[in-house]
């Protein structure tokens, strides 16, 4: 059973304002709670499988600038730098 | 003009000249401004759309090499980036967003000729199973526009159903190309997980998304499947399928194949239209010389569970870089602080994303990840186990696509846990990596049913060829708009 | 007992592409964010791929430690939120799931200590911030994503340090050994950076963060210390937290943000596949690694009879051995070896000095051979060095321009060692009953002939005279 405090101390560690508090929590608190139906899977001693492939799969080291100048198409503070809010 | 045609049947006209791309190409737009209104595919309409077919006719006139699109006209969902194209994902969050390169499969499909009508509609970042959680809007079942035409990639269902273009590229999470093309009537494909690149689809669970086409004709699908899968540099997670031919062969037929009928998908929850379709559609495959028989995966009663847990740590980890800084809408940071500007400008993520975000970041915390996001990988991993097995004994597996009939706009919005439940039938294709395609297989009362094939890894062209022989075996009718 | 121990992250500078993606390694060239692609920006949809040179890199660097190297490596995503971070989470390493870090358990020897590695990482630098503008009322935050994907290694050890002493030995034989391998120029601002962690008398451990250098490493662990042991002299606990360096006041601060917030959720990185790495290509790597430093200092005392003071440093400065290797023979090994610990290296102090200096193997050959055959005197040499690494001219034109040439003509000397005969007559009468003072003689034809008298000729003759 998730609590209305962990779901707000989460929100704040995903960065997500909550409004309509109840409702939302509710909600959250629904979604999560079905969750304990893994509860009664028997999955201990399950392993965890991945996909893989081999070093030489990988990307060559090569140097290859992007074909445009990027910053012209994002958010640019006088055309060089990215703004950032006030650091505390 | 016909534009009631498969991708096949166009190409085929174009070249022989019975009719142009542009001819087509402007039909087309025509049939959106008239009909859009009504159904909400659209996001965004190309207006250079009729100019790029126009060009392509050129290149058709003097004999230098075509596409093998040759201008046909194609839908894109919005959470796939076209280079100086904006690429919202139907988000309040990527209003001003412009991809500045193209995704693989954008590039495929460029160099095959295609012509992008335009972006359709999805749920919010591709969460959500109706289209209704798109910031911008809800798109409309075009069988009966009062209902939903299932999600998440709702407006590329719309758009192929209502022949307001000939194909469009949706992405599948846990459901999310195969559930609205059961819910419209069309065909949509996930294959398996590694086939067609990622590179430009906008991240939503990486580790189990696959970019899928929506078709009206399987050997369509195929066609965009030769055109767009493949190994691809720019993913890391591509697997070389060494250029197989998917259309080649697809009529062999299914005799002597053998079809498990996945227990799970079948029993109570499922409506008994749905089911009595279900039988349905077996034994016309046992006519055709399968044999078909129960199969039980026991972890699919866990697999919704584990699905959104995975789903949701997956998704607040990729949306995390959602922060307005570097793009995404008008607001300056000017005298904000960090921790409260980044929490404000995220507001304009929608609610369902929001509560996925929430979920995705308390599953995995510290104290809670064993119980929860660890429990859902051990799930994933048995589930795949007993895929494998079932696959040792069985060619194909077959269930119902969705377990109940399309439902009324705004009726299951506001109850998460019954959304979530609506998956149960697909989401396990895409926790095992497996290919599975939905196959419009009847109409009910106005209301389209579809019918699930999945396949073994890398067997996608087994699984078209099984899609193929029922689709074969019927005629649906038309759709009312 | 103090114990410290350190996380250190080294850039692979000399990789010619970031971890991630084609944009360039080593971003200092560049104007403010033009060394960017969708990738390291974690732009929507952009996939990262991972550079193959960086993980045999990192695998070398483990083996040089004697660190374990596992069969497959994976990648886990640490997430929080910071400007400098484009997705907000770095692709890095962990061990959740069983060894999966690109090295393992390894030490190395700092003197007489061990120091044990916990392990080894492979990791993405994030970008850099900047503030504009003077008081912290208006200060502006910009920053600048050159670096970001830029491939680190993160090195992370037991607390086995016992000193800051040891901390920057080590620091320094781990610059060494990087630079050795060839796979990061420690000199580069930036390159390598580290955080530390520090308890005493098995109390709380406390770490600190922010220390901008090696430099200020030594200063902020020492400062550390002093403040646990003057808190624990007054009775008062070491509370367990995290610090960070403050470079204007020297000291180290506690970290007011919400610490006990931080938890980083760690998964699999889904878009990077767990990569295999075979046993032949460990072996090639094994192979292919440049020569260890100890193994060089030990190849130049075995076979070369070098000193081992003037070995220690030969072999662990890369370039001067990289000199070294080129130029010496079995003949002229010692003196080539002295030539540089004892000259050169006191000429080319400075990393703008090696970049300007202009001397080569060839250089340093002529010079050894024309010492042991007596062309040149040892002192002349030092004159000739000089010039050759400013102009970088061969030297028997260095020699005639500035007429350091041995004065071996026989004749010319026997001249010169008449005339000091002459001046020295007191000497002289001593000579003959003490032979010691023969080397005064010596010295004075020394003298007169500015050090370019063949010192053995010049031994000779004056023996001869006097007799």
């Amino acid at each position: 059973m998730v609590t209305e405090e962990q779901i707000e101390h989460v929100s704040k560690l995903m960065k997500i304002d909550i409004d309509d508090h109840k409702e939302y929590v509710d909600k959250v608190q629904a979604m999560i709670d079905y969750f304990d139906v893994l509860d009664s899977a028997d999955v201990e001693s399950e392993e965890i499988s991945m996909q893989e492939i081999t070093i030489s799969n990988l990307r060559e080291d090569k140097y290859v600038p992007f074909n445009e100048k990027l910053i012209d198409k994002l958010n640019n503070y006088k055309g060089t730098y990215v703004r950032a809010p006030k650091m505390s | 003009m016909n534009l009631k045609i498969s991708a096949l049947e166009f190409v085929q006209q174009v070249q022989n000249g019975n009719i142009s791309a542009e001819d087509f190409v402007a039909k087309t737009l025509e049939r959106i401004q008239s009909i859009d209104d009504k159904l909400h595919a659209f996001l965004f309409v190309n207006e250079k759309a009729i100019d790029q077919a126009r060009d392509i006719d050129k290149k058709i006139k003097s004999g230098s090499k075509v596409g093998a699109c040759f201008g046909m006209p194609i839908s894109i969902k919005d959470n796939m980036c076209i280079k100086d194209s904006k690429t919202t994902c139907a988000s309040k969050m990527l209003e001003n967003f412009v991809a500045p390169y193209d995704a693989t499969v954008i590039t495929k499909l460029k160099e095959q000729d295609a012509v992008f009508v335009g972006k359709v509609n999805l749920d919010e970042f591709a969460m959500g199973l109706t289209t209704e959680f798109s910031a911008f809007g809800s798109s409309k079942n075009p069988w009966n526009t009062e209902y939903v035409p299932g999600g998440s990639s709702g407006g590329s269902a719309v758009s192929v159903s209502a022949f307001e273009c000939v194909a469009s590229l949706g992405s599948d999470t846990g459901g999310s190309v195969r559930n609205p093309a059961s819910f419209c009537s069309v065909v949509g494909y996930k294959p398996t997980y590694g086939l067609i690149s990622r590179y430009g689809l906008i991240s939503y669970s990486n580790s189990i998304e696959q970019i899928g086409p929506l078709t009206r004709t399987v050997k369509d699908t195929a066609f965009m499947l030769n055109i767009i899968s493949g190994l691809d540099p720019n993913d890391n997670t591509t697997i070389d399928n060494k250029n197989e031919d998917y259309l080649s062969g697809i009529d062999s037929g299914i005799e002597g194949k053998k079809i498990g009928i996945i227990q799970e998908m079948v029993g109570e929850g499922t409506d008994p239209t749905v089911l009595s379709a279900t039988k349905d559609a077996i034994s016309k495959l046992e006519n055709l010389g399968a044999t078909c028989e129960d199969v039980s995966l026991d972890m699919v009663k866990y697999s919704v569970a584990a699905y959104y847990t995975i789903t949701a740590t997956e998704a607040g980890s990729n949306l995390a870089r959602y922060d307005n800084l570097r793009y995404g809408y008008d607001f300056s940071v000017e005298g904000y602080e960090f921790n409260s500007y980044i929490a404000k400008a995220r507001r304009n993520f929608g609610p369902e994303v929001k509560r996925r975000m929430i979920i995705g970041g308390f599953v995995p915390s510290a104290g809670h990840a064993g119980k929860y996001f660890l429990k859902a990988i051990k799930v994933k991993s048995k589930l795949t186990r007993e895929i494998n097995e079932a696959f040792k004994k069985f060619d194909l597996l077959i269930a119902p696509t969705v377990p109940i009939l399309p439902f009324k706009i705004g009726e299951k919005i506001n109850d998460p846990v019954s959304l979530f439940l609506i998956d149960i039938n697909t989401v396990t294709a895409n926790l095992t990596g497996k290919p599975s395609i939905s196959v419009p297989f009847t109409i009910s009362n106005g209301l389209p049913i579809g019918i699930q094939l999945l396949a073994d890894s890398m067997n996608d062209k087994l699984l078209l060829q099984a899609a193929y022989a029922l689709e074969q075996t019927i005629t649906l009718q038309e759709v009312p708009i | 007992m103090t114990k410290i121990g350190l996380e250190i992250h080294c850039q692979l500078t000399n990789l010619k592409s970031k971890l991630f993606c084609s944009c360039k390694a080593n971003y200092r060239e560049f104007e403010i964010n033009e060394n960017i692609c969708p990738i390291c920006m974690g732009l929507p949809g952009s996939l990262p791929r991972l550079n193959q040179e960086a993980v045999k890199k990192a695998t070398m660097i483990a083996m040089a430690l004697n660190c374990t190297t596992p069969d497959k490596i994976a990648f886990f995503r640490k997430n929080y939120f910071y400007p400098d971070l484009p997705k907000n989470f770095q692709i890095t390493q962990l061990n959740i799931y069983g060894e999966t870090s690109i090295g393992g358990t390894g030490s190395i020897i700092v003197g007489d200590k061990k120091i044990r590695i916990t392990r080894i990482q492979l990791e993405e630098d994030p970008g850099r911030l900047i503030y504009e503008g003077s008081s912290s009322k208006n200060l502006i935050t910009l920053v600048d994503y050159n670096r970001a994907g830029t491939p680190l290694v993160e090195i992370v050890t037991e607390p086995d340090f016992e000193n800051p002493k040891q901390v920057r030995d080590f620091v320094n034989i781990l610059s060494d050994l990087l630079e050795n391998l060839e796979v990061s120029d420690p000199g580069l601002d930036g390159a390598m950076r580290s955080d530390a962690n520090v308890s005493i008398e098995g109390g709380n451990k406390v770490e600190i963060k922010n220390i901008g250098s090696f430099h200020d490493l030594e200063k902020a662990v020492h400062f550390e210390i002093t403040r646990q042991e003057s808190l624990n002299s007054r009775d008062i606990q070491i509370i367990q937290e995290t610090r960070h360096w403050d470079d204007k006041r020297k000291i180290t601060v506690s970290s007011r943000s919400k610490e006990e917030d931080l938890d980083y959720r760690y998964f699999l990185e889904g878009d990077i596949p767990w990569i295999i790495i075979d046993p032949k290509t460990k072996e090639n790597l094994k192979s292919n690694m440049p020569e260890s430093i100890s193994s060089k200092k030990e190849r130049y005392v075995s076979k070369y009879n070098i000193p081992t003071q003037v070995a220690t440093v030969l072999s662990s400065d890369k370039f001067y051995s990289d000199l070294f290797e080129e130029s010496h023979t079995e003949v002229t090994a010692k003196e080539i070896a002295n030539i540089i610990t004892t000259d050169l290296m006191g000429l080319i102090d400075t990393r703008e000095k090696r970049k300007e200096s202009k001397i080569t193997a060839t250089h340093l050959k002529d010079l050894a051979d024309s010492i042991q055959s007596g062309k040149i005197s040892r002192n002349s040499a030092k004159n000739a060095l000089y010039e050759i690494v400013k102009t970088g001219k061969n030297l028997s034109k260095v020699m005639s321009e500035l007429d350091l040439g041995n004065v071996s003509d026989e004749s010319e000397l026997l001249g010169i060692i008449k005339a000091v005969i002459f001046e020295e007559l007191k000497a002289v009468e001593e000579a003959k009953s003490n032979p010691q003072t023969i080397n005064y003689l010596v010295g004075k034809v020394m003298q007169k002939t500015k050090g370019k008298a063949d010192p053995k000729l010049t031994l000779d003759l004056l023996k001869k005279q006097l007799k």
